[in-house]
Order: structure tokens, then C-alpha cells, then sequence
């Protein structure tokens, strides 16, 4: 985390610390769903795993002086990457090999 | 807003909140700005604004997990002897819950985001209530889809 220019702002230190935790944690679930569907769906997997390092990155930038329009876009590309997991995953449920392997 | 209102809520805040930092946080009410007196938006203490982010996030994790979940259930289960749809019909609910608990949790924080700025009292999360009827309605939905296996 980067010095804030106001020496005050540093008092939230542990929130900061535990918000950055929360990314990565984030980011090591969207890695865990990646490597699961790898497994099945190798192309999808590749595409969540992709995903990850941009979480774990966004979740560096963890500012008490970010602005608030950047936040805000920061957690829409969070939402719009586990939505787009979920899309895959529908794909995968219906065209995938988990309907023809047991067959 | 300017860099002196961020201040002003930052420092009124300082020990009134202490706690609340890994749930929802308080609201901060009209206490947490003694020095301005000010109701207009304004900036949150900052880690208000960090606490909210991490209830989003936990909520996006859960909202994975249940995308695994659906998906482990359709691709992982071996059929339902006689109940050829019962795998996707407990795990494609789960997988579009998750996506709606990812919606809908992006949405609150905005939402608790534009509390937090007016100082008003913290909006109550659908989320708990959408999380508990979905996963009751898929645990009455596998107990029918094994009677019906068990039937045939």
C-alpha cells in the first residue's frame, strides 16, 4: 500500500490490510474454480484462471485515497467476472462433457 | 466534497466505531460528524468504505462457491438412477443464484455506500433471505428428485 499523503490516514492500517487479505482470498477462489473446471472444461477453466491474477492485481490498489468512481468500478469488474463465471458454468452444465460422460 | 470533509468524518469516527469493521458497518448518524454538523454526502470514514467492499467480496466468494457447487453437482454426480434431469435440475439453480448474489451484492454496496455518504442508517441486505429460501428450495427439490429415483 502506497505512504497516504496524510499521515492520519495510516491509523487504518489493519482495515486496509484485512480489505487487501479479502482480495486475495477473492482472487485464490476464482483460482480454485479455474482449476476445478479445468478438469471438465478445459477452455472455460483456462478463462477463470486467467481471471485471477487481474483479482489478486485489483486487490493491490487497496487505497484509503482511492476515489470513489474507481472503487466503484473495481467491484463491478468483480461482479461482472463471477456473472461471467456463472454463464460459463450454465454452458458447461448444458454442452459440456458433465451431460454426455455418464451417458 | 473536499479533502477537509474526508478529514472531518475520518477523526469524528475514530473511536465511536471500532468493532464493526469485519460486518456491516454502523451507520455513522449525525455523532460521527461532530465538528461540521454537516447532512449533505460526503465521503465515509474510509474504513467504513473498506468494511463495506469486504462484505462484498465475502459475498462474491459465496457466490463462487455456489457456482462450484451447481457445477460439481451436474458434471461430478454420477445420474439419478430413472431422474435423467436431476442433476441439472438441483445444480443449474445453484449457478444462477450465484450469479444473482454477485448482482445483487454490487448492488447493495452501492447502496450501502450512498448510506454511509448521507449519514443515514445502514439499508437491511436481502441477501441472508435470498441465500437461505434458494438453498431450502434445493434441498426440498433433491429430497423429491431422490424419491422419484428411488420410486423407479
Amino acid at each position: 500500500m502506497a505512504l497516504p499523503e496524510d499521515p492520519e490516514d495510516l491509523a487504518p492500517g489493519t482495515a486496509a490490510e484485512r480489505t487487501r487479505l479479502a482480495w486475495e482470498r477473492t482472487a485464490i477462489a476464482f483460482g480454485a474454480v479455474g482449476l476445478a473446471m479445468l478438469r471438465g472444461e478445459p477452455v472455460a477453466g483456462l478463462l477463470v484462471l486467467v481471471v485471477t491474477p487481474l483479482i489478486w492485481a485489483l486487490g493491490r490498489y487497496v487505497s484509503s485515497t482511492a476515489p470513489p468512481q474507481a472503487r466503484s468500478r473495481r467491484l463491478l469488474l468483480v461482479t461482472v467476472a463471477v456473472t461471467g463465471v456463472a454463464a460459463l458454468a450454465v454452458v458447461a452444465a448444458f454442452i459440456g462433457h458433465g451431460l454426455t460422460r455418464f451417458r | 466534497m473536499g479533502a477537509r470533509g474526508h478529514q472531518a468524518a475520518w477523526g469524528g469516527a475514530t473511536t465511536s466505531h471500532r468493532g464493526h469493521d469485519d460486518g456491516k458497518p454502523a451507520a455513522p448518524g449525525p455523532a460521527a460528524d461532530p465538528g461540521t454538523g454537516e447532512q449533505a454526502e460526503d465521503e465515509p470514514d474510509v474504513r467504513f468504505t473498506l468494511a463495506n467492499e469486504r462484505t462484498f467480496l465475502a459475498w462474491n466468494r459465496t457466490a463462487l462457491a455456489l457456482v462450484v457447487a451447481g457445477l460439481g453437482i451436474v458434471q461430478l454426480l454420477p445420474p439419478f438412477p430413472g431422474v435423467p434431469w436431476g442433476r441439472h435440475v438441483l445444480g443449474v439453480p445453484l449457478i444462477v443464484l450465484g450469479a444473482a448474489v454477485s448482482v445483487t451484492a454490487y448492488r447493495e454496496w452501492r447502496r450501502n455506500q450512498t448510506a454511509l455518504r448521507r449519514s443515514e442508517p445502514m439499508p437491511q441486505s436481502v441477501l441472508p433471505r435470498i441465500l437461505v429460501l434458494t438453498i431450502t428450495g434445493v434441498a426440498a427439490l433433491s429430497a423429491v428428485v431422490l424419491l422419484v429415483s428411488a420410486v423407479r
